[in-house]
């Protein structure tokens, strides 16, 4: 099932599904998408804000009437995961904008996740209520308390059916334990435990355990003026619980393995690809810096984003990438203005499809960028509200380098550097993909024939 | 779109500013490689001091123009020497803004809407700050390097000295966000007045490239010297390091400008402070605006300031 998907690009035709957020010129600041997660089975959709809220879809279920519309996400839950804080001690607003999501694999009717900001982790248990009792003795359907000389007869309530609520409650909260802004968590695959990854230390958690976590990462110089090299992202081995990758600002990866010592300062891999003295500039430290490190579904291997790339490692080797793509490599002759505008430290992010075979990234002026490992074609996508007709299919983009422009190219100059797309995620075993444009999200699914 | 000429010029420069190898050895290019080297400087010094952000800044970006700045001035070490050599006279201001206005289409290409940084670094300084290097030329303090371990033949400065100027720009920086009627240029120029040396080199450097290689190169290298002294204060705030700001704040603050005869006269009531009225403290504020503001002084405040300080004190 899973081995047909994605496997050859040119069968594969996007199309628009559906989109999400408000169409307004100007863009609350508040509504800027800043994460979105699929679950583990791909039945929930769920996106963090800027403002500090969580939006989690539900797909719904296919119908035999409908066997076009396939199975579309509707709004499930809304609830305000964090809020902004003020640290007194260096008079500073801690923001409350939501860095990452990540759902727990799902063990009875209930879902979990995990929302963090920058630095605090809250575990949220979202469930469904649909019945509700009645027919209490000591209190009347409005909850007032009944006299209790005026009770003659005794009853036991009962389960009636009610409209379906959903209620998010915030089961744990895990604070206090970063000093520096956290930029990663990752559940581990014992279910019990999980990370949370700031710039210079991570730490391991126990899901019912609040008041303590294990720092197992730090990188903190004891002279912070010698501070070079700050982590970047962590993630957990899908498959091996003593087994997990951070990246740095150096572009470098380095795997640990938490049976070998407390504190994984000594890592058991190191993943570093020698510059190219070519492409040597000012930047080439800046866009060497790693902003998203993901495992495969395999776990043989990882998948690094740096500012113009995106790598394949394979994890038993450690000098090089075995592949290398490049996102908007037309992007090298600009760095000084995207130093200039701070654009050069957009933090893209990356995700693999479910049988590891194509991989997806995001760029600027709304474009994302799909490479296929096993053809080697990719393609570029934009998602904008233009191309929002139900099931219109994706025409490819082109960014025109230099010379003449054809007709449908955009050249490098008419780019829009303020709609970037840094957040995507692709659906678990369909090819679903949710990609977030600034305050909207847009649902892309393959064409049915 | 551009008409195709001005393609062609871009395309010229464009080798030459963002070229993947442009080393310092290049003939021609080598001044296009060094305008680039201090356009990139100078971003990066706006990008780390002129950056007021309510939330903590991020520790990455700044951990990563500081590396670019630390790269910077290890290349100008090992190029050119380290002795202290000014720019020589001091220069009006139009000058200054026509020799620029001559160097920026070379890099109008470099921001697409924006202006000009350096520009704006010159424009945004206020006009005292450009008049000053001839005091400078003749002042000690400009060759003095911060106590900081760092092997270059400067003359240290008494530690107190530079203690007191940091702490106070600190201080500075404090006040001001009490009251928000200081601009940031003031704010600008009150930050770099410790370190007057450093602002100006760099806008000389701008516009005279062509004659002023060897010496930019050295007052750049001046410059490079005063960084670490700077980024031990962007490290402290930055960086968020263990030590809180209350301990850079009131470390060996000199209040001998804030008390002032009338006012601390009074027992300290705050009712007692009321029936003295504004005119009356810039009287007592004119001995000290009277005198010659010689760069000597740990600290250089301009009379608005003062003003702005006192209003806040005295709640007028």
């Amino acid at each position: 099932f899973l081995e047909g998907f994605g496997s050859l690009m040119q069968d594969v035709l996007w199309c628009f599904s559906q989109v999400k957020g408000t169409i307004d010129i100007g863009v609350t600041e508040a509504d800027i998408i800043s994460t979105v997660e699929f679950n583990h089975t791909g039945e929930l959709l769920a996106t963090g804000d800027k403002g500090g809220r969580v939006v989690i879809f539900q797909r719904e279920q296919e119908s035999k009437n409908q066997p076009h519309r396939r199975g579309e996400y509707n709004v499930y839950s809304t609830f305000q995961s964090h809020e902004p804080e003020f640290d007194y001690l260096k008079s500073l607003e801690i923001e409350e904008k939501i860095n990452k999501i990540r759902w727990l694999p799902q063990q009875n009717a209930a879902y979990f996740l995990l929302s963090t900001n920058d630095k605090t982790v809250k575990l949220w248990k979202v469930s469904e209520r649909d019945k509700r009792p009645e027919g209490y003795n000591l209190k009347d359907e409005d909850g007032r308390l009944r006299d209790p000389s005026m009770i003659t007869m005794l009853r036991v309530p009962v389960l009636r059916p009610m409209d379906l609520m959903v209620e998010a409650t915030p089961r744990r909260v895990f604070a206090n334990a970063h000093t520096y802004h956290i930029n990663s968590i990752s559940v581990n695959s014992d279910y019990e435990t999980y990370m949370s990854a700031d710039d210079l230390r991570i730490n391991l958690w126990n899901f019912e355990i609040t008041n303590q976590s294990f720092n197992i990462v730090d990188i903190k110089p004891a002279n912070m003026e010698e501070l070079t090299e700050v982590i970047t992202a962590a993630e957990f081995h899908p498959h091996h619980c003593n087994t997990f990758v951070y990246s740095s600002s150096k572009g470098t990866i380095r795997l640990c393995d938490m049976r070998t010592a407390a504190l994984c300062d000594r890592h058991a891999k190191f993943f570093e690809e020698p510059e190219d003295p070519s492409n040597r500039s000012f930047f080439s430290e800046i866009i060497s810096s790693i902003s998203d490190v993901k495992f495969s579904h395999s776990g043989r291997y990882i998948m690094t984003r740096d500012y113009l790339t995106v790598k394949v490692w394979d994890l038993n080797m450690e000098n090089r990438p075995i592949e290398t793509y490049q996102v908007h490599d037309y992007l090298r002759s600009k760095l000084c203005s995207l130093y200039e505008n701070d654009c050069i430290f957009d933090k893209f992010e990356c995700v693999w499809n479910g049988s590891d075979s194509v991989i997806m990234t995001g760029s600027y002026n709304n474009f994302f960028r799909m490479f296929d490992r096993n053809t080697k074609r990719d393609v570029t996508l934009e998602a904008s509200r233009e191309n929002s007709k139900p099931r219109a299919i994706l025409k490819p983009r082109k960014v025109c380098v230099g010379g003449k422009r054809r007709k449908d190219e955009i050249s490098v100059d008419s780019l829009d550097f303020s709609k970037k797309i840094l957040h995507t995620a692709w659906h678990p075993s369909e090819n679903i993909i949710a990609v977030a444009a600034t305050n909207n999200l847009y649902i892309f699914q393959d064409k049915v024939n | 779109m551009l008409g195709k000429g001005g393609k062609r010029k871009f395309d010229e420069h464009e080798d030459g500013l963002e070229g993947k190898v442009v080393s310092p050895t290049d003939g021609p290019s080598k001044v296009s490689y060094t305008l680039q080297r201090q356009t990139i400087f100078n971003i990066s010094l706006m990008k780390l001091y002129n950056h007021r952000p309510l939330t903590e800044p991020s520790l990455q970006k700044t951990v990563l123009i500081n590396n670019m700045l630390r790269r910077i001035q290890e290349e100008l070490k090992q190029e050119g020497s380290l002795r202290p050599m000014f720019v020589t006279a001091s220069q009006p201001a139009d000058p200054l803004s026509d020799n620029f206005r001559e160097a920026q289409p070379a890099f109008s290409h470099l921001a697409s809407s924006q202006p000009l940084l350096p520009t704006d670094f010159v424009s945004t300084m206020p006009l005292e700050s450009c008049l000053t290097p001839a005091s400078l030329l003749e002042d000690d303090t400009f060759c003095t390097s911060p106590t900081v371990p760092h092997d270059g033949p400067t003359k240290p400065p008494p530690p107190a000295l530079q203690a007191v100027k940091d702490s106070f720009s600190t201080a500075l920086d404090e006040i001001e966000e009490l009251c928000p009627a200081p601009t940031s240029a003031e704010a600008v120029a009150a930050e770099t007045a410790a370190e007057d040396s450093k602002a100006h080199p760099s806008e000389s450097n701008i516009h005279r490239p062509p004659e002023g290689l060897p010496e930019s190169r050295t007052a750049e290298s001046k410059l490079m010297d005063s960084l670490p002294g700077n980024f031990e204060i962007t490290a402290s705030t930055g960086f968020l390091t263990d030590l809180t700001l209350d301990d850079i704040l009131f470390a060996d603050i000199d209040t001998s400008m804030y008390d002032f005869d009338p006012c601390t006269s009074a027992t300290g009531a705050a009712s007692k402070m009321a029936p003295v009225s504004a005119d009356e403290l810039l009287k007592t504020l004119a001995p000290y605006s009277s005198q010659p503001v010689t760069p000597n002084q740990p600290f250089k405040m301009d009379l608005t300031e003062l003003d702005h300080i006192m209003e806040v004190l005295v709640g007028s």
